[in-house]
């Protein structure tokens, strides 16, 4: 479980995340929204370490975050976040074996196991990149290769997942397919997942819980009934919408009224 | 991480590795045997080849003179030559890969000029002392990497466009105070001096040698032991740390380590250009990018390839000889611009 | 004048102004180069003719060995400039230094208004003569390669500054020394010699070196007097097949304190073992002038005392 606590992070003299506090649980997807520069790619930057903040903590399982080593941070926390350039050739099960990086040891003189094998080639085939695995990464789409990044996030087998607007290059299938795949893992063994998206109906969908940000707060946080009310949308994204539910599924949905 | 030709190479494994890292060993032997038989003079061939097997313990019919050239000059020479190639080559690779550069090498990040002026202060300041020549050029090499680093950190980071920019800057100056150096020394000095600023392993018969050895094989274990993190790294500096890398500790390491590699090699025999830069991308053209093969095997590389060129730079025009740095240059920047159009 | 009011033509006539006044200033130092008062003609070591006045009062030296041969002909008054490594005789030092001999500052040169400058290698040639040319400054090339050749330097050197006589009676000198040396080898071995430049890189005396002619003249055998070049970095296992039973250090002149050591390969050699090993001051074997028949003498002694005994 992750916890934070009156969370302030500050670049300079600009606040990007004023006085937040959130928790994520196990089997709980979390969905976060807001316009540009609401602070939520910074909290979530927050979250695995990568950022110290300036005030306020981070619990991870009770224990604070600064306490807990690098290795240790990367075997609970993995990050989904747009991917970085690729100035080297790797394949794609190459790449995606990266994410066994704090599991290989020293039994092994620091090469992958045939353990280590198979989880890659499980998360490849949920991914549906198992016929591409040996091709170049450099060479795969957009969305195929958003979906390796997936992928290899799935291998650390880190129970807690942050994602950073995953589905941002990805056709409707693949969305539905990744989120869907997040949502399963979090079902059935209780990782839990935080995802950072502009599509307010796909995280509708998919979520347990949104928090709605706005310049470094958090307006709202709640269910998708709670949160996705007019006024609130409003009020954060400064246009005008119209929520009905879902005809099928009977979720909130969100249509913005020019 | 496999080569960039049409991708269906299976991955690195411990085996693939071994194996190749015993071909080249094998290949190094064999040079290095076929490089003692060749000099300004000639050896007899079975009586040498049966003194280099025994080691050195049977004079196996060779003359004393010739026993000596075999066993103090030529195999130091050959020795430090390998020490030289496999330490530059091994930086470079670390370089390449810390820096996600495919460009950077010792000489463009300024370490080289950092140590060459280190060993000029040396000789000019401590010049019986012998030690103090790799202990300055151990020092120029890490003050010119913390100030190309402290230069190319900007807000956003220290980013390996920056550090390659940064380097070039510092290479530059360096470059400058070494020519003013010189220019204040005497017409005698500035021959010896500029001859080892391009490459002069003719040094090699002091009692040094191991100094350079020993901190080429010390240095290539430690880096070879960063490889799974330096393949992170690769891929990014951010990706690495979620990951799980300790980038600043890495980062550190391979600064250090790879100071010391060229700051022992500069000392050694001044700065031997394009090694840094071209063994790497051999290496990596042939085996792959992981890390874990491809920096134990470019050291290898590296010995062969300095060896070789300083087996022609004492051999085309002798008794006379040339800088070996002008042969690496002759081969490696050719090299370079075929290497190049491929990629 | 046909003065125009558009702005092309007015460039134009610019440039044809400019044009007119570069060539008649060309003209003019054509003329300049051969005034009525340069008169003398010589040619120097590099085949070129050179144009001197009758009497040279002001002249530069550009190489340590040529200051050496000014003095030594009595013109030390009349040397206005010389560089930072002339530094015999002691009055050398004195003398305006005007940059050094790889070096030369072309500024300081003018300002000075020598007559002629001495010049010992060919390679600063093209870097300043057209323009010591157009300030009427003669400029001479000497470069000796041998013994005879520091003879005929210095005979040059008297006649342009006019005390041939003098130069002449120098020369006269010199050879009588060293053909005295020559005599007292006549029935001595020549020895193998190696002449040590430096040790750590091991530079020697190669075919065209100066001092290749000192050491054959002082009964020596140069075992790397057929190498090309004049100063060439030499292979260590070359050295020490050699065997050389003598070794010439050259030290303790310009080159300072260093060069003191045989270098490792030859730590073995007969000579070193034999203690056959002697220092030279360097500046009495490198520099083309008077003092190297000094450096011949102090070679033949070293390498035959025998022969020297009275």
């Amino acid at each position: 479980m992750l916890e934070a606590r009156d969370l302030t992070i500050k670049y300079g003299h600009r606040t990007a995340v004023d006085n937040v506090s959130m928790s994520l649980e196990p089997g709980v997807v979390t969905a976060v929204i807001g316009p540009n520069g609401a602070g939520k790619s910074t909290l979530l930057r927050s979250l695995n370490g990568s950022l110290m903040p300036n005030s306020g903590t981070i619990h991870l399982n009770e224990k604070p975050l600064a306490k807990f080593s690098r290795r240790a941070i990367a075997k609970q926390i993995t990050v989904v976040a747009q991917e970085a350039e690729l100035r080297f050739p790797v394949t794609v099960l190459e790449y995606v074996l990266g994410g066994r990086f704090v599991w290989v040891n020293s039994t092994t003189w620091g090469w992958e196991s045939e353990h280590d094998l198979q989880v890659a080639e499980s998360v490849l085939a949920a991914t549906e990149l198992r016929d591409l695995s040996s091709r170049m990464m450099n060479e795969l789409s957009g969305g195929e290769r958003q979906r390796a990044v997936l992928a290899r996030a799935l291998a650390t087998e880190a129970p807690i997942l942050l994602l950073d607007e995953p589905t941002a290059n990805l056709d409707l299938s693949h969305q539905a397919t990744l989120l869907g795949l997040v949502r399963e893992r979090c079902n059935t063994q209780s990782c839990s997942a935080l995802v950072i998206t502009h599509d307010v109906n796909l995280a509708a969908q998919f979520a347990d819980i949104i928090l709605l940000m706005k310049a470094g707060k958090v307006v709202k946080a709640g269910t998708t009934k709670q949160v996705l009310v007019p006024d609130l949308l409003r009020e954060v994204f400064s246009v005008d919408v119209l929520v009905d539910a879902h005809p099928i599924s009977g979720v909130p949905r969100v249509t913005p009224v020019h | 991480m496999t080569s960039s030709r049409q991708g269906n190479r299976n991955r690195v494994t411990l085996r693939r590795t071994l194996i190749t890292l015993l071909v080249l060993l094998v290949a190094l032997v064999i040079v290095v045997g076929a490089a003692s038989l060749l000099g300004s003079e000639r050896l007899p061939v079975s009586n040498s080849l049966c003194a280099l097997t025994t080691l050195g313990t049977r004079q196996c019919g060779l003359t004393s003179d010739q026993f000596d050239i075999l066993f103090q000059i030529r195999l130091p020479r050959i020795l430090l030559a390998a020490a030289v190639g496999g330490s530059l080559a091994t930086a470079g690779a670390s370089y390449q890969a810390l820096l996600r550069n495919p460009l950077a090498e010792p000489y463009l990040l300024g370490v080289s000029n950092g140590a060459a002026v280190g060993t000029m202060l040396a000789l000019l300041f401590f010049g019986s002392l012998e030690w103090s020549r790799p202990l300055m050029a151990f020092a120029g090499a890490l003050v010119a990497t913390l100030a190309v680093y402290r230069l190319a950190r900007g807000r956003v980071g220290a980013t390996p466009e920056r550090l390659i920019l940064a380097g070039v800057i510092v290479t530059t100056f360096l470059s400058s105070v070494i020519v003013f150096v010189t220019t204040l020394m005497d017409a005698t000095r500035i021959r010896s001096f500029t001859f080892w600023l391009l490459g002069d392993l003719s040094g090699a018969n002091t009692s040094l040698l191991p100094v350079p050895i020993a901190v080429a094989i010390i240095g290539a274990i430690i880096l070879t032991l960063n490889a799974r993190s330096l393949n992170l790294l690769m891929l990014g500096e951010r990706d690495a740390f979620d990951l799980g890398v300790e980038v600043g500790r890495v980062r550190m390491t391979i600064f250090l380590v790879a100071s010391l590699l060229v700051g022992s090699s500069v000392a050694a025999s001044g700065s031997v250009g394009y090694v840094g830069l071209v063994v790497p991308h051999l290496t990596r053209l042939s085996v792959g990018s992981d890390n874990r093969i491809t920096i134990p095997s470019a050291t290898i590389g590296g010995a062969l390839f300095v060896i070789i060129a300083d087996t022609i730079a004492r051999t085309v025009i002798a008794p006379r000889e040339l800088p070996v740095g002008a042969i690496t240059a002759l081969i490696g920047a050719p090299l370079f611009i075929y290497l190049l159009k491929r990629v | 004048m046909f003065f125009s009011s558009s702005r092309p033509s007015k460039t134009v006539a610019l440039l044809l102004l400019t044009l007119m006044s570069a060539s008649a200033c060309s003209r003019s130092s054509a003329v300049l180069n051969n005034p009525s008062t340069h008169t003398r003609r010589m040619l120097d070591d590099a085949g070129r003719e050179v144009f001197l006045p009758d009497r040279v009062d002001r002249v530069i030296s550009l190489a340590p060995n040529l200051t050496e041969i000014v003095f030594a002909v009595g013109a030390g008054r009349r040397l206005v400039g010389d560089t930072t490594y002339c530094d015999y005789p002691i009055e050398a030092k004195t003398i305006e230094k005007v940059g050094d001999t790889q070096h030369p500052n072309l500024e300081r040169i003018i300002a000075l208004r020598p007559q002629v400058v001495l010049v010992s290698t060919a390679s600063q040639l093209e870097v300043f003569t057209e323009q010591l040319r157009n300030h009427d400054i003669a400029v001479f090339i000497t470069d000796p390669h041998d013994l005879e050749g520091v003879f005929r330097s210095i005979e040059q050197v008297g006649e342009i500054v006019g005390n041939a006589e003098q130069a002449t009676a120098l020369v006269s000198m010199l050879r009588g020394r060293a053909a005295a040396v020559d005599n007292a080898l006549k029935q001595s071995p020549r020895i193998r010699t190696f002449y040590q430049l430096s040790a750590e890189p091991l530079y020697t005396a190669g075919h065209d070196s100066f001092v290749t002619d000192l050491l054959k003249r002082a009964g020596a055998d140069s075992v790397t007097a057929n190498v090309p070049g004049a100063w060439p970095k030499y292979s260590a296992e070359s050295a020490l097949a050699a065997r050389p039973d003598a070794i010439i250090l050259p030290t303790g002149g310009s080159m300072g304190e260093g060069n003191g050591t045989v270098a490792k390969a030859l730590a073995a050699s007969p000579a070193a073992k034999t203690g056959r090993v002697y220092k030279i001051n360097d500046d009495h074997l490198v520099r083309p002038g008077p003092r190297a028949v000094d450096g011949l003498e102090e070679m033949a002694r070293a390498l035959h005392p025998e022969a020297f005994k009275r």
